[in-house]
């Protein structure tokens, strides 16, 4: 079943909270879906795991991490297209 | 093919660029530059050096950069200029950049992307006189306008190549290396081109490395394990690839996409890959050598590996940088080593050839097999010392009593269980920790807290613990700062990422323990309720 627009919403505002929770740096003020959030380090190797293990929680069911790609971590935007859009 | 015992770096990249100038050397991203390519790089820089920085007071050159192109080719340009470099990682705070680099008396400096982006933080403050080269900026006129005193040389100020000349006295510094140091100063470690081609001659010869090779390169060059991976790989013709950041996070697909053949990494990436699910058995068919250093290694670890990766020989390397890069090493045997375990812990093994060991009581005299002590160790890796700095380097470079040599302490703690039996590592016997890694002294936390408002006395604690030390830093204070969140923000500015306190507690009364000391291990302790 797709996603709503509300689970869109709740998803999104989930993981921003998140990494802004485990910001490092001043930098999540002006915190938003595009920011680059491995550019600014806010997202890093140190959380990475538990990260994912945050994900898979959100989404229900376990991700492969072979089919993995970094990239798909820049943003709040490119992770909600990578794991949650379309399901 | 073993080296003249005179050779400095970079000798083994001049050889393997006169045998194999097409072979790729670097791999970065989406790009790869063969042999011929890179050096043509590191040769414009190096000329650019030798003509706008002339002069050897001091030999060393700084590189601002991480992870580009540029940072590599920065190493290789400082070695070609006959210099000694200075690595400085623009992802750390500025004023830790700025204290070694004044520290350094370094007069030029290569500064890749990311270092141009905190250049105006770190230059404030900063005696007048450097000259600033970066290659990825045609137009530097903005600096220039806003930093007058200083001299910055863009692209298109770039001159020609020179004829390298590499430094020709081996007890020459081939890098500086700062680490952490008690008293809030970080500390250069000096350590000489013998050192380093010492250890690159053992490792070439025992792991059999050709131009077929491709290293991973997980560690940042402020981390001395980077040198292992470009100066072995660069010996033999080899390719050295460089994950980006997003790569790291995922290394399990670094591996497999980009065929790698011999990895080096600490052990938390190991665990980071297990938590990842990532070590499935047969995974990694094509790795060779999977080598493993900076932290305790726990076994468990270490046989997921070995099915994951079923061709390779296992090693895992121990070594400050005080002894450049690595000086024991014990390799995995899936029948004899789990029996050769201490409380889950893979041993720490044997010295390399030439290097001696001497498992030392206080008074640094040798204690009985089977007895903890402090490791000291000597040989063709023992570094130079500490840069400027007489004081420390008398403290750890010791001649033991009835020793001919210097010996340096380790500050590790311990034993060789049984005669024949390999070294086990047991901890630090100081106020050391090491997280990631990286050997984090807990009094330059401490320090830093202290230095804020309303701090009187400052404690910081490794948590969560983990095999090798932990996993980060919580931190306890005394005074009256006015908000524990804001003095984090005030403080993670100033410290590295794997320094910065996850968590700062105020502390109203400090436990003591029986000699009126703050009782760390009950702060600790305190962590786990």
């Amino acid at each position: 079943m797709e996603a709503t627009a509300v689970q869109e919403r709740e998803v999104r505002a989930k993981l921003r909270a998140w990494m802004a929770g485990r910001a490092k740096k001043g930098v999540t003020r002006d915190f938003n879906d595009q920011t680059p959030v491995l550019e600014l380090g806010i997202l890093s190797s140190l959380d990475i795991v538990e990260f994912v293990l945050y994900i898979e929680s959100l989404r229900g069911e376990e991700l492969d991490p072979d089919r993995i790609e970094a990239s798909a971590f820049a943003s709040v935007d490119t992770i909600y297209a990578a794991f949650f859009a379309g399901r | 093919m073993t080296r003249p015992a005179s050779s400095t770096l970079p000798g083994g990249f001049l050889r393997s660029l006169a045998r194999f100038p097409e072979r790729p050397a670097l791999q970065l991203a989406d790009q790869v530059l063969n042999y011929r390519q890179l050096h043509e790089r590191a040769g414009v820089l190096a000329g650019t050096l030798l003509r706008a920085v002339p002069g050897n007071e001091p030999p060393l050159t700084a590189v601002f950069g991480h992870r580009s192109v540029t940072a590599y080719a920065g190493v290789l340009a400082a070695l070609l200029r006959g210099h000694g470099y200075v690595p400085l990682n623009p992802a750390f705070p500025a004023d830790r950049t700025r204290t070694m680099l004044v520290h350094s008396g370094c007069r030029g400096v290569i500064v890749d992307a990311s270092g141009a982006r905190e250049l105006d933080q770190v230059l404030a403050g900063v005696a007048p006189g450097l000259t600033f080269v970066l290659p990825e900026h045609d137009d530097v006129s903005a600096f220039a306008a806003r930093w007058p005193v200083h001299r910055f040389l863009g692209a298109r100020e770039l001159g020609g190549a020179a004829a390298p000349v590499p430094a020709a006295d081996p007890d020459a510094i081939a890098y500086l290396l700062y680490t952490s140091g008690s008293t809030g100063q970080p500390k250069g470690v000096m350590v000489a081109h013998r050192n380093v081609t010492r250890f690159v001659d053992v490792m070439v010869e025992r792991y059999g490395i050709t131009e077929h090779d491709r290293f991973s390169q997980t560690f940042d060059l402020t981390f001395d394990l980077s040198a292992f991976d470009m100066f072995v790989a660069w010996e033999r013709g080899a390719c050295l690839c460089c994950p980006t950041q997003a790569q790291k996070m995922f290394p399990g697909k670094y591996i497999s996409d980009c065929e790698l053949t011999v990895w080096f990494s600490v052990p938390s990436t190991v665990a980071l890959m297990s938590r990842l699910r990532m070590l499935g058995p047969g995974k990694y068919p094509r790795l060779r050598w999977s080598l493993f250093c900076g932290e305790a290694l726990p076994a468990d670890l270490m046989r997921a590996w070995a099915a994951a990766a079923p061709g390779s020989v296992l090693e895992n390397l121990y070594g400050p940088t005080e002894l450049t890069i690595a000086c024991t090493l014990y390799r995995w045997d899936a029948g004899r080593s789990p029996a050769e375990c201490e409380q889950g812990i893979v041993p720490i093994g044997e010295p390399y050839p030439g290097m001696r060991v001497l498992v030392a009581d206080e008074a640094q005299k040798e204690v009985p097999v089977g007895e903890v002590g402090e490791l000291l160790m000597t040989g063709p890796q023992l570094s130079l010392g500490y840069y400027k700095d007489p004081q420390r380097t008398a403290a750890a470079f010791v001649t033991p009593p009835g020793r001919p040599e210097v010996f340096y302490r380790t500050g590790d703690r311990v034993r060789r269980p049984a005669e024949g039996r390999p070294l086990v590592y047991l901890g630090r016997i100081d106020n050391q920790v090491k997280i990631q890694g990286y050997r984090v002294e807990l009094g330059e936390i401490e320090s830093v807290l202290r230095e804020e408002a309303g701090v009187e006395l400052a404690v910081a604690i490794g948590w969560p613990l983990n095999a090798s030390g932990a996993d980060g830093i919580v931190a306890f204070v005394a005074g009256h700062p006015e908000d524990t969140r804001e003095l984090r923000e005030r403080v993670i500015l100033r410290l590295p990422p794997y320094m910065q306190p996850s968590e700062i507690r105020v502390v109203k009364e400090w436990p003591l323990n029986a000699n009126g000391k703050i009782d760390r291990r009950a702060l600790r302790d305190s962590l786990a309720k």
